[in-house]
């Protein structure tokens, strides 16, 4: 197994976020994690990667290796990646952000072409960005990093349907080359582009409520409404 | 030879190598002297009166020897294989006076390295630039010191009219102490883009900039970098004065510390003497960011590596024209400043 996550909490500000989670992701699987605004998906997404600030408890494997006590640069290299929400502007030029990042993890600048971020490259790194443009630039750093497990956190938000095309063929690539996919997304407008789902998962109050196949999962969301799932409503 | 002497070595179309005060190479590429090109030391050229005429007339006058280049481009020449010097003080003092003049309608591309070693303790470099109409000149200034090194540098330039000048100090390793100060004056019509990346390590520096926008369609845009490292104290007061109308300004001063215990002073002033000047300025001095670090290592960059990747970043983007000849040279010492400063 690629990432397991046995019984994990995760704790921000002394506030207890996720609680209790358990999660296997395979290689070659995408698993979508579906929830409301605040129901911890971007923290737990955010504790896997190591980030400061967040306290974990419960076991997280990668590869069998336990990660506790990892720093993020030291998970990224075992081959995790995470795919921000929105990134912040960087001081760096995107395109030496690129280079830096394929030398790093010798990958071919030429990965990058399906993104057209041309007019992009020589600007600061997500600085005055649209939402589309940012997505595709941080879904393109990502894969440059070649991930093991690719961890996407809202790929589909504030981004256009041209864009989104762009983005659900990036994740269908990343996953049949063999890279497991832990994708969080909040309206699941992504879903109808990936050819593969291996599971779907819904998140409430930091708790997963229900799991299973993707279309069930979603239409299940669509008709109960998230609270619905968390008092028990399993489809 | 170091890096810096290398550097001035690559595919250049004049070169000048002066160590203490001896000439070490003095190169001129075939066919240049024949179309009126010179270079050659102070001391021969103002065996011309016209060149006589011209020392002091772009900085205030200081007493100091011949010792040091002249370059002179004639008109309708565009050159852009760069024109190197380069300066090595490695024993006591080196005093230097450089002159260079870029006729009508010419473009040049230089490159001016200083550096010291060994027992250099003083270098005092006094540089007089004058382009004459139309002209445009790449001016890239290079300097790395020794730490038991104390520099002053003055630079002057005249921006005849319609000329235009891009000037560009970069300093990736800074002396004891540094008095350097750039003077510009431009005429109708003419521009100005002076950028300066200096990384501070411990000692004081001080870096002025003066502008003058002395006739009318003047323009002028002074872009300041600074990275000061532990026990550093620069100041860094940079002024646009406006003296005709229908002129235009910008200054823009940055400081990044990456050390508690170093001290930035920026002094951004704008001066307008006759109504119809546009005059704007900005100034910030700011830290490297927590969340820019952690993005970067889940990118997986050490912290170390992130820190250095986002001082590079912070300093190239305060270059908003580089030289195309040079772009491989000025990207090569953009990363040695990131490794520097990162330590």
């Amino acid at each position: 197994m690629l990432l397991e996550i046995e019984n994990v909490s995760v704790e921000v500000e002394g506030r207890l976020v996720v609680q209790g989670v358990s999660l296997a992701v395979g290689r070659g699987e995408v698993h979508v994690l579906l929830g409301p605004n605040g129901s911890g998906k971007t923290t737990l997404l955010r504790a896997i990667m190591g980030l400061p600030g967040y306290r974990v408890e419960g076991r997280l494997l990668f590869e069998g290796r336990e990660l506790n006590g990892l720093k993020p640069h030291e998970r990224a290299r075992l081959g995790i990646a995470l795919m921000h929400q929105n990134p912040r502007p960087l001081s760096v030029k995107l395109s030496h952000l690129a280079r830096e990042i394929s030398r790093r993890f010798g990958t071919p600048l030429d990965v990058l072409r399906d993104f057209a971020l041309d007019s992009l490259m020589e600007r600061e790194a997500f600085k005055g960005f649209s939402g589309g443009e940012a997505k595709k630039a941080e879904l393109a750093l990502t894969i440059l990093q070649r991930p093991k497990l690719a961890m996407l956190d809202e790929p589909d938000s504030g981004v256009d349907l041209e864009s989104l095309k762009v983005v659900g063929r990036a994740i269908n690539r990343l996953a049949e080359g063999g890279a497991g996919v832990l994708l969080v997304t909040h309206t699941g407008a992504i879903i109808e582009y990936l050819r593969r789902v291996t599971a779907a998962h819904v998140i409430v109050r930091g708790r997963i409520v229900a799991s299973g196949d993707a279309e069930t999962m979603l239409e299940a969301v669509k008709r109960k409404g998230y609270e619905v799932l968390a008092r028990g409503g399993i489809p | 030879m170091s890096f810096l002497e290398k550097t001035v070595d690559a595919g250049s179309t004049a070169l000048y190598l002066q160590r203490n005060y001896e000439i070490v190479r003095q190169l001129l590429a075939k066919g240049l002297a024949e179309r009126g090109f010179i270079l050659e030391p102070l001391k021969k050229a103002v065996e011309r009166e016209w060149v006589r005429k011209l020392l002091w007339t772009a900085l205030p006058e200081r007493d100091v020897g011949l010792s040091g280049a002249f370059v002179y481009v004639p008109p309708g020449v565009s050159l852009r294989a760069p024109v190197s010097t380069c300066f090595v003080v490695s024993e006591g003092a080196q005093e230097v006076h450089n002159v260079l003049v870029v006729g009508e309608g010419s473009e040049l591309v230089v490159l001016s390295t200083c550096t010291s070693a060994g027992k250099g303790s003083l270098h005092a470099g006094y540089t007089e630039i004058f382009l004459e109409r139309g002209a445009k000149l790449d001016y890239v200034i290079v300097h790395a010191w020794a730490k038991n090194t104390d520099v002053v540098a003055e630079t002057g330039v005249v921006v005849g009219e319609g000329a235009s000048l891009n000037d560009v100090y970069i300093s990736l390793r800074s002396p004891r102490s540094l008095r350097e100060s750039t003077r510009i004056t431009v005429r109708r019509g003419g521009s100005a883009l002076a950028s300066s990346l200096y990384l501070a390590g411990s000692g004081s520096s001080t870096l002025e900039t003066i502008v003058t926008l002395e006739e009318e369609g003047a323009s002028a845009e002074v872009d300041s970098k600074i990275v000061a490292a532990s026990g550093s104290f620069v100041s860094n007061p940079i002024t646009i004065e406006a003296k005709a109308p229908n002129t235009r300004g910008h200054v823009e001063c940055r400081g990044l510390q990456l050390s508690p215990d170093s001290v930035i002073v920026t002094a951004p002033a704008l001066r307008s003497a006759r109504g119809g000047a546009q005059l704007t300025h900005e100034a910030a001095i700011g830290k490297i960011s927590e969340e820019e670090l952690a993005y970067l290592m889940t990118k997986g960059f050490s912290e170390e590596e992130a820190a250095s990747m986002l001082v590079r970043g912070f300093l190239e983007l305060g270059l908003k024209s580089v030289p195309e000849p040079l772009k491989p040279q000025i990207s090569s010492i953009l990363d040695l400043m990131a490794k520097f400063a990162t330590g």
